[in-house]
């Protein structure tokens, strides 16, 4: 057994258990990674806080159905993403299409995203911030998604397929129709 | 130079982003973007998109984490409190259906004895035995129905 499957078969046996200092550690070590995905996949940084805290308490109750042979962060970002989808269908249906695009083709920019292009002005700092900040508002958030979960997150494709639920093919398609709109917004910026 | 050589080298620059390059394909990119300059300027753009992805860093706000970890401490605390609660009360199904299986013939005969003394008819005892019998089990079944119920109206209002 690799130090990577007895890492996670000590968070398996600590979450049956609900050991709350397994989580406060859990919280910690994912912070950031768990805001920021919530953060592409709503565009909007207060339902990413609502989905922060909602997605914790799911890991506690859920917590014995965590198969260690899958990598904690796969299921983290599964468990967030289903949370994510239900919070969309209730707040705002029309953008659910975009998330859970079966056929992963993509939608003309100007018709698509209810995010407001302003959603990610504040939640980026460094550099580019504001450049990235605005090419992202522009994207749907199903290319926000796989482009974060490769890039920032840099999974695997058979795992961010396993995350969205989607075949291979799905995913490919989107982060390469993601990388070009994220290509073209931000040379169209820079310029 | 032909289209399709351009076509490949557009292809193959994402590609190299998304899902990596064999070190063929990378010896021909790599060959066709040094007498390249259009395709050049396609690799870097690509390349500055992802690294400004890569380099965008997010403003978070650390009392969240405090939040979360107070709220999961506090889920962690009920959840655990309700699951001894359960188990006890399946230890109490257990031993009641087990008290219920050893003492059924005696219950039977009692109500048998009691029947024939108050010459009661033999439907009469067998239902009121049946009743007292299953009493354990239907209570249980009460008591756990009632708290999904209010589980459940308890979560819709969170």
């Amino acid at each position: 057994m690799n130090t990577v499957e007895q890492e996670a078969g000590k968070v398996a046996r600590g979450l049956r258990r609900r050991d709350p200092s397994l989580i406060d550690h859990l919280i910690q070590q994912y912070q950031y990674r768990l805001f920021r995905y919530l953060l592409m996949v709503t565009g909007s940084r207060e339902e990413a806080e609502d989905l922060f805290q909602e997605t914790w308490i799911r890991v506690l109750e859920k917590g014995h159905q965590y198969n260690q042979r899958w990598k904690f962060e796969t299921w983290l970002f599964t468990i967030a993403r289903h949370l994510a989808i239900d919070f969309m269908r209730r707040r705002r249906p029309q953008s659910l299409d975009a998330l859970l695009d079966p056929a992963g083709t993509t939608r003309p920019v100007e018709l698509e995203d209810t995010t407001s292009s302003s959603a990610f002005d504040k939640a980026f700092q460094g550099e580019e911030a504001a450049s990235v900040a605005t090419a992202l508002g522009h994207l749907p958030p199903s290319h926000r998604e796989v482009l974060t979960l490769r890039f920032h997150e840099d999974m695997e494709l058979e795992e961010i397929a396993r995350v969205v639920d989607a075949p291979l093919s799905t995913v490919k398609s989107r982060l390469y129709r993601g990388l070009a709109m994220l290509r073209e917004w931000l040379k169209d910026i820079y310029a | 130079m032909r289209d399709e050589i351009h076509e490949r080298a557009i292809q193959l620059i994402d590609k190299g982003q998304v899902e990596g390059l064999t070190a063929e394909e990378r010896n021909w990119l790599e060959a066709h973007l040094e007498s390249c300059a259009q395709c050049q300027m396609r690799a870097h753009d690509t390349e500055r998109a992802v690294r400004a992805l890569r380099s965008a860093v997010l403003r978070f706000d650390l009392t969240l984490v405090l939040t979360t970890q107070m709220r999961a401490r506090i889920r962690a605390r009920e959840l655990i409190e309700k699951e001894a609660r359960m188990r006890a009360l399946w230890i109490s199904c257990t031993l009641s259906w087990v008290l219920g299986v050893v003492s059924a013939p005696l219950l039977w005969r009692g109500f048998e004895w009691i029947g024939y003394r108050l010459a009661m008819p033999k439907a009469v005892w067998i239902t009121v035995f049946a009743l007292l019998w299953m009493a354990p089990a239907v209570v249980v079944a009460a008591v756990i129905a009632w708290r999904q119920v209010r589980g459940s109206s308890v979560t819709a209002e969170q």
